[in-house]
C-alpha cells in the first residue's frame, strides 16, 4: 500500500455518507409517500383511479404547486414569507379589475401585470428582509396585512364578477393540450423553469449556497442581500402567476382570493422535503407536495370524511415532514462542527 | 533602528508579490491593527505568529477583502490594490483558507470549488462538465480522490479542509493565506498538507502560514513576521530566529494598567478540586485545585480548550469522566442551576451573548439566577428586587442613573460589572471568570482588577481565565497552561514569565483530542 493510498484511506476516515445520502433522497421520499396514499385511496374507493378524478386532484394542485415553488424559493435561502396569500389576492383582483375595464386588452399584456406588480411586493419584502434586516417573519407578517388592506381599500367592498372579465381569460384555463388541462400545463412548465433556474444558473445557485450557510457565504464573499432580495422578488412574481390563474379559475374575484394560502404553500413546501432552515430540497419536491395535499383532500372527500378531518391529517403531515427535516439539520450542523471544540 | 518589514534582499531578489503599508484599522473605539508594514515575496512560506488577539485575523480580513483598512494600502505586485470582497481577491490571486471550513453542506464539491466562477455555457448555464472536470484537476493536484460529485455534508473534517484548498487554487492563486490550517489535522494529514505547500511555494506562489505551533513555524517556513499587540514587530528569514526568540517578540508587552498586586494573601481551605476531569475529544485528565482566597490564572491559546473546561465544571457540557469536589463535598456536574445551587458561579467570555440578557434592566439582570429566592406568595417582590439590585450595582460600582437603564445601553466594563453582580448575589465558594477583561476599556479594566483582588482577598476561591499574559501573570497566584486540551504547565507567581508561559501554550504534541 502506498502512502497516497494510506493517506486516502485516513482521509475516508470520519466521513459522513449516509447524511450525504439521505440529502439525496428528499424528492424521492414524497414521491414514495405519494404513491403509498395513492394506493390506499385506490383501494378504499372506486373512484379514486379514474381519469376524470386525477384531472381533479391535478387541476386543483396546480395553483398551490405554483405558491409552494414560490414558498420554496424563499425557504431555501433561510427565510420565510408570510405573505403569499395577499400577493396572490393583491394581483389577483388588481388584474381582474383592469380586465373589466379594459374589454380590449391583449393576453399578453394582461398576463404581465401580475407579474409586475408580483414583482414590486416581493422587493418590497425583500428589502425588508434584506437590507431593512427585519426578521422575515415579522416583516411578511406586516406586508400580509399590508397587501390585503390595500387590496380592501382599492376595491372598496366590490367584487369582480366573472361576467366582468373577458371569456378568453375564463375559457383557456380549462382549455386541453394533448388531453392536459391547461391549468395544469401551465404549472408544470412554471415549476420546472424555476426549477431549472435554480439547479443550472449562478444565481440560482447563490440561493441554495446563501441558505446552506450563511456564514461560508459571508468567509466566501457572497453578497447575502442580493441573493435574499432575489429569492423574494422571485417569489413575488410566481405569487403573480398564480394569483392571474386563481383569478382565471374561479371566476368571480373577491377580495379575500387565496386568503389563508401563506400556511398552505408552506405546509406543501416543507411536505415535499423543502427544509425550514435553508440549503436543502427543490421546487419541484414543493410542487410534489401541493399534490400531495390535493390528493389527501381528494380521498377525503370521496371517502366523505368529514371536513374538519382535514386539517387534522395535514397537521400530521407537516409536522411529520418537519420533524424528519430536523434530524437531518441536526446531522448538517454535526458534520460541520469541529473535530476540536471552540 | 524600527523595523520597516522589508526582508534583506539583494538589488536582484524578487519584487514582493503582497506588500502592507501602514495598515490601521480600528473597530469603534478598539484598535485592532496600527501601522503594519511588511512584505511577502514569491515563492516563500511567510509565517505570521503573534498572541491572541495580535492582529493576525484582522490582517488576513484587510487582505482578502473582508474588511477595509483605515489607512494604509495594500500592494499587490506592486500595484495598489483595494477589495470589495472575497471574491474579487480571489480573482485576482489571493485568497484564504480558514482554520474552521466554511463550506456550503448541501452542495457538491465541484460546486463549492466552482460557487465563485462558475464555467457557462452561452446563455448563462452552468457548465457543469466543465466544473466536475476543474474541480476534479484540483483536487488530483492536492493528492486527494475526492468525488467531486459528492456532498460536502458527507465528508470529513480533513476533507472539508481540501474541498477549501482547491477552491482557493481555482483561481490562478498568487497569495495562498492558511489560517491555523492544521488545528483539528492528525500529524499525517498535517504533514500532506505541508507537502501540497511546499509544492506550491516551488511553482512560485506566495504562502502565508498562520499557526501556534511554532515548531510548525520554524519546519516549514522561508521568512517569518512577528505581530504583537496590534503592530509589526519584526518580518526576518526564518533560518536567522529559533522558538526562543520567537516566543521572546511575541510576548513582552506591558501591563496596560496600573495594577498593585494585593499582599500575600491569606490562603484558606481548598474549595474547588479537580481530578483528572476530561471531555472525550476536547480535553483529557486535567486535575488542579483552588484555595479559598486564591486566584488561580489558566492561560493558553485560543482554542486551547480553557473556556470547555470552565463549562464543563459549570454543568453546561458535563464531562466523559474525572470527579469534581467543591468545599470537599464531590459533585456532579450536570446543568448551570444545579452548579449554581452548589456554589460555583461562572462569568462567559462572550458576556453580551452568553452572560447577560441584554434588552432587559440591571434589576432583572442581576436579579435572575436568584429570583425564586425572591418570591412572596409565588409573585416576585419587586420592592426586595430592587433593593437587592441598588445594593449590588453598588458594590460593583455599576454606573448608571438607575438600575432599571436597560443592560444594553451601557458600556463594556459596566456591562462585565453587571454580570460579576448578578453571577455573585448567589454568594457562591468559587468563581469562574473566563476572559473578564475582554474587549473593556482600559478604566474600568483596572476597575475589574481591582474587583477580583477584593472578591478573592473576601475568601472567594477564583479561577481566571485570560489571554491577556500580563494580565494573567500580575494577577495569579498560579497559573495553569492548557495546550491542545491537556494541562502542560504549572508556574507559581514567582517563577512564571510571559515567555515561560507562552513556550508552555504554544507546545505541541500534547494533543488529548483524538
Amino acid at each position: 500500500m502506498s502512502a497516497s493510498d494510506e493517506a486516502a484511506v485516513a482521509d475516508r476516515k470520519g466521513s459522513r455518507p449516509l447524511i450525504a445520502f439521505v440529502l439525496r433522497l428528499r424528492e424521492a421520499g414524497v414521491l414514495v409517500f405519494l404513491a403509498a396514499l395513492g394506493t390506499l385511496f385506490a383501494v378504499l374507493t372506486h373512484t379514486f383511479l379514474t381519469t376524470q378524478n386525477l384531472t381533479t386532484v391535478a387541476s386543483s394542485a396546480a395553483i398551490l404547486a405554483i405558491a409552494a415553488c414560490a414558498q420554496a424559493v424563499v425557504l431555501l435561502t433561510r427565510n420565510l414569507d408570510v405573505s403569499v396569500g395577499s400577493m396572490m389576492g393583491f394581483a389577483a383582483y388588481l388584474t381582474a379589475d383592469f380586465a373589466a375595464n379594459h374589454p380590449a386588452v391583449a393576453p399578453w399584456q394582461l398576463v404581465l401585470i401580475p407579474l409586475a406588480i408580483g414583482a414590486a411586493l416581493g422587493a418590497i419584502n425583500g428589502l425588508l428582509v434584506a437590507y431593512g434586516k427585519v426578521p422575515a417573519l415579522i416583516a411578511t407578517l406586516g406586508t400580509m396585512s399590508l397587501y390585503r388592506g390595500l387590496t380592501y381599500v382599492y376595491a372598496h367592498g366590490r367584487e369582480v364578477t366573472s361576467s366582468r372579465l373577458p371569456p378568453w381569460m375564463l375559457t383557456s384555463v380549462d382549455a386541453r393540450i394533448a388531453g392536459v388541462p391547461l391549468l395544469v400545463a401551465a404549472a408544470i412548465a412554471i415549476v420546472l423553469a424555476v426549477w431549472v433556474f435554480l439547479q443550472y444558473f449562478p444565481w440560482g445557485r447563490r440561493i441554495y449556497a446563501v441558505g446552506s450557510n450563511p456564514l461560508a457565504a459571508f468567509y466566501f464573499g457572497l453578497r447575502a442581500e442580493r441573493v435574499v432580495l432575489l429569492a423574494y422578488v422571485l417569489c413575488g412574481v410566481l405569487c403573480g402567476a398564480a394569483g392571474l390563474l386563481y383569478a382565471a379559475r374561479v371566476g368571480t374575484v373577491t377580495v379575500v382570493l387565496a386568503s389563508g394560502w401563506e400556511m398552505s404553500s408552506l405546509a406543501a413546501a416543507v411536505i415535499g422535503g423543502v427544509s425550514v432552515s435553508g440549503g436543502a430540497g427543490s421546487v419541484i419536491g414543493a410542487a410534489l407536495g401541493a399534490v400531495v395535499l390535493a390528493t389527501i383532500d381528494n380521498g377525503l372527500v370521496l371517502l366523505a370524511v368529514p371536513e374538519f378531518w382535514r386539517m387534522f391529517i395535514q397537521g400530521v403531515a407537516i409536522v411529520a415532514a418537519v420533524a424528519a427535516d430536523a434530524v437531518i439539520a441536526s446531522g448538517i450542523r454535526a458534520s460541520l462542527r469541529t473535530r476540536g471544540a471552540r | 533602528m524600527p523595523d520597516k518589514g522589508q526582508l534583506d534582499w539583494p538589488e536582484t531578489g524578487p519584487l514582493a508579490v503582497l506588500r502592507l503599508e501602514g495598515i490601521c484599522k480600528a473597530f469603534g473605539p478598539v484598535h485592532a491593527l496600527e501601522d503594519v508594514t511588511f512584505d511577502v515575496l514569491p515563492g516563500r512560506v511567510h509565517g505570521l505568529v503573534g498572541e491572541n488577539g495580535a492582529g493576525k485575523s484582522t490582517l488576513v480580513q484587510i487582505v482578502t477583502g473582508l474588511a477595509q483598512p483605515d489607512s494604509g494600502r495594500v500592494l499587490l505586485a506592486g500595484q495598489p490594490v483595494r477589495f470589495r470582497t472575497p471574491i474579487e481577491a480571489r480573482a485576482a490571486g489571493v485568497a484564504a483558507v480558514y482554520q474552521d471550513p466554511k463550506l456550503f453542506p448541501h452542495m457538491s464539491v465541484a460546486e463549492n470549488i466552482a460557487l465563485g466562477a462558475y464555467p457557462t455555457l452561452p446563455i448563462g448555464v452552468i457548465n457543469r462538465k466543465a466544473m466536475h472536470t476543474t474541480a476534479a484537476e484540483l483536487l488530483r493536484r492536492l493528492g486527494s480522490d475526492i468525488d467531486p460529485r459528492a456532498l460536502v455534508a458527507g465528508l470529513s473534517y480533513a476533507e472539508h479542509q481540501f474541498v477549501e484548498i482547491a477552491r482557493a487554487l481555482s483561481a490562478d492563486v498568487r497569495v495562498l493565506i492558511l489560517d491555523e490550517p492544521t488545528s483539528a489535522l492528525t500529524p499525517a494529514e498535517a504533514e500532506r498538507l505541508f507537502g501540497v505547500v511546499r509544492t506550491l511555494r516551488d511553482r512560485g506562489t506566495a504562502i502565508i502560514l498562520i499557526s501556534h505551533r511554532l515548531e510548525e513555524i520554524t519546519a516549514v517556513c522561508d521568512d517569518i513576521t512577528v505581530l504583537r499587540d496590534r503592530r509589526h514587530v519584526a518580518t526576518m528569514p526564518a533560518a536567522e530566529v529559533d522558538r526562543a526568540s520567537l516566543v521572546q517578540m511575541m510576548v513582552g508587552r506591558p501591563l496596560e494598567t496600573l495594577f498593585t498586586r494585593r499582599a500575600t494573601p491569606a490562603l484558606g481551605e481548598e474549595t474547588l478540586r479537580v481530578e483528572t476531569l476530561s471531555l472525550a475529544g476536547v480535553f483529557a485528565d486535567v486535575s488542579f485545585s483552588v484555595r479559598a482566597g486564591e486566584i488561580v490564572g489558566m492561560g493558553g491559546l485560543v482554542g486551547a480548550g480553557r473556556s470547555e473546561i470552565a463549562q464543563t465544571l459549570f454543568g453546561v457540557t458535563p464531562p466523559s469522566s474525572g470527579r469534581v469536589f467543591l468545599r470537599g463535598r464531590e459533585v456532579h456536574p450536570r446543568s448551570p442551576g444545579q452548579m449554581l445551587a452548589q456554589g460555583l458561579a461562572y462569568l462567559p467570555e462572550d458576556r453580551d451573548r452568553d452572560g447577560l440578557i441584554m434588552p432587559e434592566t440591571i434589576t432583572h439582570n442581576i436579579t435572575l439566577p436568584i429570583v425564586r429566592t425572591l418570591a412572596r406568595w409565588s409573585f416576585v417582590d419587586s420592592a426586595r428586587e430592587r433593593r437587592l439590585a441598588e445594593d449590588a450595582s453598588a458594590t460593583y460600582r455599576v454606573l448608571t442613573p438607575s438600575v432599571e437603564q436597560i443592560v444594553s445601553s451601557l458600556s463594556g466594563g459596566n456591562r462585565q460589572k453587571v454580570a460579576f453582580a448578578k453571577w455573585l448575589t448567589n454568594d457562591p465558594a468559587a468563581l469562574i471568570l473566563d476572559e473578564p477583561t475582554h474587549g473593556i476599556d482600559i478604566g474600568s479594566k483596572a476597575q475589574v482588577h481591582e474587583m477580583i483582588a477584593q472578591l478573592a482577598g473576601e475568601g472567594l476561591a477564583v479561577l481566571l481565565i485570560s489571554s491577556d499574559l500580563p494580565e494573567l501573570i500580575a494577577m495569579s497566584d498560579r497559573i495553569l497552561v492548557i495546550a491542545e486540551g491537556a494541562l502542560v504547565g504549572e508556574f507559581s507567581h514567582a517563577e512564571a514569565t510571559q515567555e515561560k508561559v507562552m513556550m508552555a501554550a504554544a507546545q505541541q504534541g500534547a494533543r488529548a483530542r483524538p
